[in-house]
């Protein structure tokens, strides 16, 4: 055999190999955590209270303090991000500054979650007053996730066409206009999938919620009570020893929920894609 | 010359135009005159397109762009900081060299203008009418525009049954058609055309020469081209941009038949270019 075609081979029997290995580790990862964790789940496990520290009963609250943190979270860092990224996109030319701004954002990025923790600690928790709480949670989640929703929209944005701005602008459109009608719609699922990857993260976002949101086990009646995301109460019943049967559960809903928000960004892309290739 | 007491639609007077120290045009001096189509013709690189897109103040969109000279449209110099670029541009069309609809409906499309002029003045005049919507008549006179416009680009017969489809699913010579429709849709009385036939079969460009034929009885047209006998067929005035100067400019058939340049006439009679 000619070595150029044994090299072929090669090539392909490594790199199809990596892939194979990195999916068998994806699998085996969800598969262990299902296992284990799937005969504990039951609609009284998704919908009940936690008893005796989570010895017992279910994960409700903490389902819904995930929702409700991640949300806030992305109410919050949504219109900021898209904001900044639109910005830096559309109304300013490459310069020193952006360039800053770019690097500072891959920076905040790359910061561990635990020290936008100490940070949210600090600032929200301490100096602003707001105590463990959704609302602290929230906006050290939204500042964590920040430079993601910002990369991406940018990203998305600058893919837009050149010709569709300058079109519209010849039209006698403002370039906010321009923006509103021509750029943001066409960015947009672009958009989306960075929010979506960004809600994923936050769902599963355990060191910058521990220190803001705290661990209450109760609903939440405002934005001010404090909860456990499913990721804390994860945390807190196995370190604590409480009940690995309980946390397995956890740990299953919370990579059910993750798994979930990542396929349902994938069907919206999807549907997107098809749609304006209609 | 008693006839034309009419001042021109369009008066060039040394207009310069840089990007960073390239001088693209070199000190152009051009009377345009109402309902008539002008020519401009040349090699490419001889800044044509800039000329152009001089008219509608587009050249400063890119960065590192200066301007000398000035440019007059109904006697009122649009380069006055009084002169406002975003309403210039809805009195002034333009059509691409490249066919670009916008990714939207062929009605979306043809729409996009007047939905933003009818937009702004519901927020400015009105606004409780902003959040009512537009009213039935409102919609009706959109109809009629977008029908009017796709009419006068020939294109309406081609569409009619899809209005609701993407403009991106029309043919080349369609697409272009639609973009000259979104134009006539803001009622210009100026239109710029920067080679709008570059990547079309005979057949759409003869539509849409036509086209420009009759809508010169109510505007004035600048139809920038590639092609000598496009300008030689539809031009009745003609210029000859070479490198950023003009060479010469006249009746259409002056240029052709009897060029008073050598360049020009090499330039016509296909000895390069």
């Amino acid at each position: 055999m000619k070595v150029h075609k044994i090299s072929q081979y090669a090539a392909v029997a490594l790199l199809g190999g990596a892939t194979l290995f990195t999916l068998a580790i994806v699998a085996f990862i969800i598969g262990f955590v299902l296992e284990k964790g799937l005969p504990q789940i039951s609609l009284e496990f998704l919908f009940s209270k936690p008893k005796d520290m989570g010895r017992e009963g279910g994960i409700f609250p903490a389902i819904v303090g995930t929702l409700l943190l991640s949300a806030m979270a992305i109410v919050v860092a949504l219109p900021l991000g898209v904001g900044t990224a639109v910005y830096l996109a559309e109304y300013t030319r490459e310069t020193r500054l952006t360039r800053a701004i770019r690097f500072g954002t891959d920076c905040l990025a790359g910061i561990p979650s635990i020290i936008f923790g100490l940070f949210g600690y600090i600032f929200f928790v301490t100096t602003l007053k707001m105590g463990w709480s959704l609302l602290a949670g929230a906006f050290t989640l939204a500042i964590m996730v920040l430079p993601t929703i910002i990369r991406t929209s940018e990203e998305a944005i600058r893919s837009v066409p050149q010709p569709w701005r300058e079109v519209s602008l010849s039209l006698g459109a403002t370039r906010w206009e321009t923006v509103r009608k021509a750029v943001l719609p066409n960015a947009l699922p672009g958009i989306i999938t960075g929010v979506m990857l960004s809600f994923g993260r936050s769902i599963g976002e355990t060191a910058a919620v521990i220190f803001t949101a705290g661990s209450s086990f109760r609903l939440p009646k405002s934005a001010f009570d404090s909860v456990r995301t499913m990721a804390v109460h994860f945390y807190i019943l196995a370190r604590e020893g409480i009940s690995s049967e309980k946390a397995y559960g956890t740990a299953a809903v919370l990579v059910i929920a993750v798994l979930a928000v990542n396929i349902l960004t994938y069907g919206l892309m999807q549907r997107f894609i098809a749609r304006r290739a209609r | 010359m008693s006839g034309e007491l009419r001042s021109p639609k369009v008066e060039v007077k040394g207009l310069k135009v840089f990007f960073g120290k390239d001088e693209a045009l070199r000190g152009i001096t051009i009377d345009i005159a109402a309902n008539r189509i002008f020519g401009v013709i040349g090699p490419a690189g001889s800044a044509k397109t800039t000329f152009l897109r001089a008219l509608n103040r587009m050249n400063e969109l890119k960065r590192d762009c200066r301007r000398e000279g000035q440019v007059l449209i109904d006697g009122e110099d649009i380069y006055l900081p009084s002169c406002d670029p975003v309403a210039l541009r809805a009195r002034v069309g333009m059509v691409f060299a490249m066919p670009v609809p916008l990714p939207m409906s062929v009605y979306d499309n043809v729409a996009y203008g007047p939905r933003l002029r009818s937009g702004r003045s519901a927020v400015s005049e009105a606004p409780h009418n902003a959040i009512r919507g537009p009213s039935r008549s409102a919609k009706a006179e959109l109809d009629e525009l977008v029908k009017t416009s796709l009419e006068s680009a020939f294109l309406w017969d081609e569409v009619k049954d899809r209005l609701g489809g993407s403009g991106l699913k029309l043919s080349g010579g369609q697409q272009q058609r639609l973009c000259l429709a979104r134009t006539l849709a803001m009622r210009p009385d100026l239109i710029l055309l920067d080679e709008p036939c570059s990547g079309l079969d005979p057949i759409s460009t003869a539509k849409i020469e036509e086209a420009l034929v009759i809508l010169k009885a109510r505007c004035t047209i600048v139809l920038v081209t590639n092609n000598t006998k496009q300008a030689a067929r539809a031009a009745d005035e003609t210029a000859f941009f070479l490198m950023g100067e003009l060479i010469e400019m006249g009746p259409t058939s002056a240029i052709f038949t009897n060029p008073a340049d050598k360049r020009t006439e090499d330039y016509v009679t296909g000895r390069f270019g």
